[in-house]
């Protein structure tokens, strides 16, 4: 490849990757990140001679001042600094791109390339930020040293000196069009540099100590998905959309994980108050009762529910006993932190203050985090058994009674009459709250159906609307219609928000919970029990993790969610915590390795000792070897690389294969004359192809001896080898002619 | 060497690395991206901060590599003249048999200071060698020691310029350098090619050797050279008559050669030196005249003699002669001038010296 072209090709490269880099995060527009990279690949043409560049100098100048004022009145109104600074990035790598003058230019280039993927470090912080990275190591590598070798051979010391006139330049153009300079060997080698060097950043990144207190102000907007809201409101209509992002990954006891193992209800947020077909946190609810550890490292919650507060030993005790799930949570339009219903214990990175003000109510938790959370979560997964929630009794704890509310406080009943006398047909005859929380269920699920598609129920109270007329709906309808009907029986009971189930990834043993998988449900309050959770929702045609099959399309859609996963979980999530477990880890594998090593010296020793005399014989040995070794490497001596075989020149070939023509001949070297001793002794004597044996013996010293490969006198060697040849055959006849005449 | 110098030696850096623009700037950038990096906790800074440190790393590292097993030849040309510009041959090797270098720069040291030329090579294939030159003057004749060279390269990225200083000392002759002055005159002996009155031209026969100009022709040995197809001549040892002793005043006052040690020469003292440079000047290429033309040399200074001598090795001798000539003062004697020989003595003009020999010609430059 010619040099030019290679390092426009390296240039290229870089700052296309960065700039992916930048934009698929979705930071940019798709518009502009769109046109931003075609009018970079246009720009690859545009250079002289097809372009004067000083003629289009105005027009970019121009055009860079509007983008400014442009950027600048954007980011003032917006306020969204970092998005329009992405996109004034965009403009000034365009505009670079097609003013690529001399190696200012260049320098600047590389220069956004790098500032590019500062951006999309807080942009995008996708597994496709990753890729990009990489080939932007690979490139920047490529890049950079090209570019390197291109300027010192512009701007310095490319000089063609002669003794007989003035010294001159050596023409640049010439050599960047050189193909001789790189070549695939280049570009090999460089790639294994710049593998060493993605390796070394790897492994600085992870040894870098994670002392930042940062985490508050690494702050991005969460996601808005179909699915999981902070909060519930019936009446809509039309068709909800099943999104397939993945929005959290649970790494969990192997026990509950597994393609076969049923789903698990991931609760979230739960709501006391009714009205009007919306579900919210009054300001009655009960608050979280819940006791807080902070750490150095890691800071520890756990949850009382209507329970007196436990001590920590018993914390650590009940921890043991509990289903532990690690989560990677990405950044939801809530705060909620999520776990396998139901969560008694919360573990999260230290937080040094808490930022803004947290509304837990209702037995939920809440971390503010703008970006992937990786936290733990020790759940009770496995629900009382029935005989002891029909056993369950007593009076509710104080703030419960919210859990019974149906209408308004001194407003118009709004739950209807038919909907109460349901409950209580429903609950007939039934004595204890577990039987008629059963039995809701059950008339749910065996009643009516479930859809995606909504009707607008009009001014009809939205569960009433549900229970009796429309008898289709989705979880929300389900779970609301479950609440009522149980409080209408006399039921404490909270409708609750989160995930249900998920997906399987056999690659790495984890649970992807999509946000397509967003679940409302139902949890009963049991006195001196608990809280106990209720689906009324009738159960999908896959209630295992299994989703998603087995065919090559799903198992690569599940490969690629590990590699996410992995960057998220290494990456993006590596934090103090994961630095420390790392540590004690290299640790731990060190100390192994070093006491394994230390085993072997002690039994190496023992062995020793025992068969001293063999030993003593062989250390003796090894010293004696090592040292002749040295001294055959020691100065003045021929190191073992300078006693290989050299190898023979082409001429010294052909002189060697005469040599064996003349001894077969008669005309045999001794060992003591030398190759011109011979050739005047053959001259002298007047031997038949002595005058080019003279010719190319001068030829052999000058090759074999001079130093220098002269392709002439390769060719002149082997004319002259023939004619030798000629002339011993020519006297070969000779003799036997006049021996046949004798 | 002393103990001091090896000591000097072991105790010096054995690579020194000094920031190019783009490597401050790199610094900067990582500065800038580490501090970002804590203060956000953003880990894909940290992760862009752990490639610049490996980008450094790797430059490092790699212009290391770069750097190894490369050795240095420089190749002066035979005669190097004060004043003229001289090619300095230099020849890289690459050692490495499987691994080429790139961005080779190459300087000659005096010291530990690089002289004013560098030379430069884009790329060294593995197990070859490259050569350049550099094209120097020296303004002086003298005795110049080139102590060493320097190997330096900013490959692969130019973040830093790392170098390697090598000791080699190269000895460097610097001769007197060469005017165009006429040869005086013969006062003891018939001039031109006339040779009816010339005397004691037969001494003992040396040899036969080529024609030159101004031979006698009746030297012309008529059967080798019929034989050879070159005109060949006889060498008689005595040749008295075309032998010139060449005498040149290196004396200058105290307060001059003071000035010249200490390196503060007045305008006054400058304009002294210049004339005995030009006397010696003149008298190398004098010297080299004479040779040119056959004719038997000597060479006279005040602490100086050369014997008589003929040819390029006597001219080369005396040339090295006149090139570590010394300043001396007055008081040191003159050897003295042959009589009935040619003789001719350069005397620097604006320099007055006592004890200046007589000669058939003195010529004041």
């Amino acid at each position: 490849m010619r040099f030019a072209v290679a390092h426009k090709t390296a240039t290229y490269l870089m700052v296309g990757f960065a700039y992916l880099a930048m934009t698929t995060g979705g930071g940019v527009s798709p518009g502009i990140a769109l046109g931003g990279l075609v009018l970079l690949l246009a720009s690859w043409w545009w250079e002289p001679p097809r372009i004067n560049y000083d003629k289009w100098s105005w027009v970019w100048t121009a055009a860079s001042v509007f983008a400014l004022a442009y950027c600048v009145l954007t980011a003032i109104v917006t306020g969204d600094f970092l998005g329009v600074g992405a996109q004034f990035l965009t403009w000034l790598i365009v505009a670079k791109g097609f003013n690529r003058k001399a190696a200012r230019d260049w320098q600047q280039m590389y220069l956004l390339a790098f500032l590019m993927l500062v951006a999309g470090s807080v942009l995008n912080p996708e597994l496709t930020y990753g890729l990009c990275f990489l080939g932007f190591v690979v490139s920047s590598t490529w890049a950079m040293t090209l570019f390197h070798l291109r300027r010192e051979m512009e701007d310095n010391l490319l000089v063609k000196h002669a003794a007989d006139r003035a010294s001159e330049r050596v023409e640049v153009r010439r050599i960047l069009d050189s193909r001789r300079i790189v070549g695939g060997r280049f570009f090999f080698g460089t790639g294994l540099l710049s593998f060493g060097v993605f390796l070394a950043a790897a492994a600085l990144f992870l040894a870098l100590p994670r002392v930042g207190i940062g985490f508050f102000l690494k702050s991005r907007s969460g996601l808005t998905l179909a699915g999981f809201s902070d909060g519930v409101k019936l009446g809509g209509h039309g068709v909800i959309k099943n999104d397939s992002t993945v929005v959290m990954r649970v790494q969990i006891d192997p026990k509950f994980g597994g393609r076969s193992a049923p789903q698990i209800h991931w609760r979230g947020v739960a709501f006391d108050r009714y009205s009007k077909g919306n579900w919210t946190r009054s300001q009655r609810a009960p608050e979280t009762k819940q006791r807080l550890e902070q750490g150095q490292v890691r800071d520890r919650r756990s949850l009382n529910y209507d329970r007196p507060a436990i001590s920590i030993p018993e914390i650590d005790t009940l921890a043991t006993t509990l289903v532990r799930q690690d989560i990677w949570l990405d950044p939801l339009d809530s705060d909620v932190l999520f776990g396998a219903s139901l969560p008694r214990i919360v573990e999260y990175p230290h937080v040094v203050r808490r930022r803004g003000t947290t509304n837990e109510r209702n037995d939920e938790i809440r971390l503010p985090h703008g970006s992937t959370i990786h936290y733990s979560v020790w759940s009770e997964l496995v629900p009382p058994p029935p005989e002891q929630l029909r056993a369950a009794s007593g009076p509710l704890p104080r703030g419960y009674e919210v859990y019974l509310q149906l209408d308004e406080p001194g407003k118009p009943p709004e739950i209807t009459a038919r909907t109460r006398a349901k409950a209580l047909e429903i609950t007939r005859g039934l004595t204890n709250n577990y039987d008629k929380a059963v039995a809701i269920q059950t008339w749910l699920t065996t009643n009516l159906t479930y859809t995606l598609v909504l009707e607008d129920p009009g001014i009809q109270e939205p569960v009433d609307y549900f229970l009796f007329d429309r008898k289709k709906g989705h979880c929300e309808y389900f779970a609301s219609g479950f609440a009522i009907l149980a409080r209408a029986a006399g039921i404490p009971v909270r409708q609750v928000n989160g995930f249900l189930g998920g997906e399987w990834n056999e690659y790495q043993g984890y649970v992807a919970v999509r946000a397509g998988d967003a679940h409302s449900w139902d949890e009963v309050y049991f006195p001196g029990v608990g809280w106990v959770t209720f689906d009324p929702t009738p159960s999908a045609t896959v209630d295992v993790l299994g989703r998603g099959g087995d065919g090559w399309r799903a198992r690569l859609s599940r490969m690629m969610d590990t590699l996410r996963f992995q960057w998220t979980k290494w990456v993006i999530e590596y934090d103090l915590a994961s630095q420390l477990e790392l540590f004690k880890t290299v640790g731990g594998a060190i100390k192994s390795a070093a006491l394994t090593v230390k085993a072997a010296v002690v039994s190496a020793k023992d062995a020793v000792l025992a068969y001293w005399p063999i030993g003593a014989g062989l250390g003796v040995g090894l010293i004696g070897f090592l040292v002749l070794r040295r001294r055959r490497s020691g100065p003045g001596m021929e190191t073992g690389r300078a006693r290989r075989t050299r190898v023979r020149s082409t001429v010294a070939e052909v002189f060697d294969q005469v040599a064996a023509a003349l001894a077969k001949a008669g005309v045999a070297r001794d060992a003591a004359l030398t190759p011109r001793e011979l050739a005047t002794r053959m001259a002298q004597r007047g031997d038949p192809g002595a005058p080019q044996v003279g010719e190319l013996v001068e030829l052999y010293y000058v090759a074999e001896w001079g130093g220098r490969r002269d392709p002439a006198a390769e060719v002149r060697a082997q004319i002259l080898a023939a004619e030798i040849r000629q002339a011993l055959d020519a006297a070969r006849r000779a003799r036997r002619t006049s021996g046949a005449t004798a | 060497m002393g103990i001091w110098a090896r000591l000097r030696r072991r105790l010096r850096p054995p690579r020194r690395l000094s920031f190019t623009r783009e490597g401050r700037l790199i610094v900067v950038l990582s500065v800038g991206v580490g501090f970002a990096a804590i203060n956000t906790g953003n880990n894909l800074l940290y992760l862009l901060l752990g490639w610049l440190l490996s980008f450094i790393i790797a430059s490092g590292i790699l212009s290391e590599l770069t750097l190894k097993r490369l050795t240095v030849q420089r190749r002066p040309p035979p005669r190097v003249f004060a004043g003229d510009p001289f090619l300095m041959e230099v020849v890289i090797q690459n050692g490495k048999e499987n691994r080429a270098s790139f961005s080779i720069e190459v300087e000659d040291l005096v010291g530990t200071t690089p002289i004013d030329k560098r030379c430069y090579f884009l790329k060294i294939p593995a197990a070859k060698s490259q050569r350049t030159s550099y094209r120097h003057t020296f303004a002086r004749r003298g005795h110049y020691t080139l102590t060493g060279y320097r190997l330096a390269t900013k490959f692969p990225f130019a973040l830093f310029r790392k170098s390697r200083d090598v000791d080699a000392p190269l000895e460097i002759i610097v001769y007197p350098s060469r005017v165009a002055v006429p040869r005086p005159i013969p006062r003891t002996t018939s001039r031109g090619e006339s040779t009816a009155d010339r005397l004691g031209r037969r001494g003992e026969f040396h040899g036969l050797r080529e024609r030159r100009a101004g031979d006698d022709r009746r030297d012309i040995h008529w059967r080798s050279s019929a034989r050879t197809g070159r005109l060949l001549v006889r060498e008689y040892e005595d040749e008295l008559a075309r032998r010139v002793v060449i005498g040149v005043d290196n004396a200058l006052p105290e307060d001059v050669r003071d000035a010249v040690t200490d390196g503060a020469l007045t305008p006054a003292a400058e304009t002294q030196v210049s004339a005995v440079e030009r006397a010696i000047s003149v008298a190398a290429s004098l010297a080299a005249s004479y040779l040119e033309i056959g004719w038997t040399v000597e060479l006279c200074a005040r602490g100086l003699h050369v014997a008589p001598g003929v040819g390029r090795i006597h001219e080369a001798k005396i040339a090295r002669a006149l090139a570590l000539l010394p300043y001396v003062s007055d008081e040191v004697a003159f050897a003295a001038l042959p009589p009935k020989i040619e003789s001719v003595l350069i005397t620097p003009r604006s320099v007055a010296a006592s004890g200046r020999p007589a000669a058939t010609t003195v010529m004041d430059v």
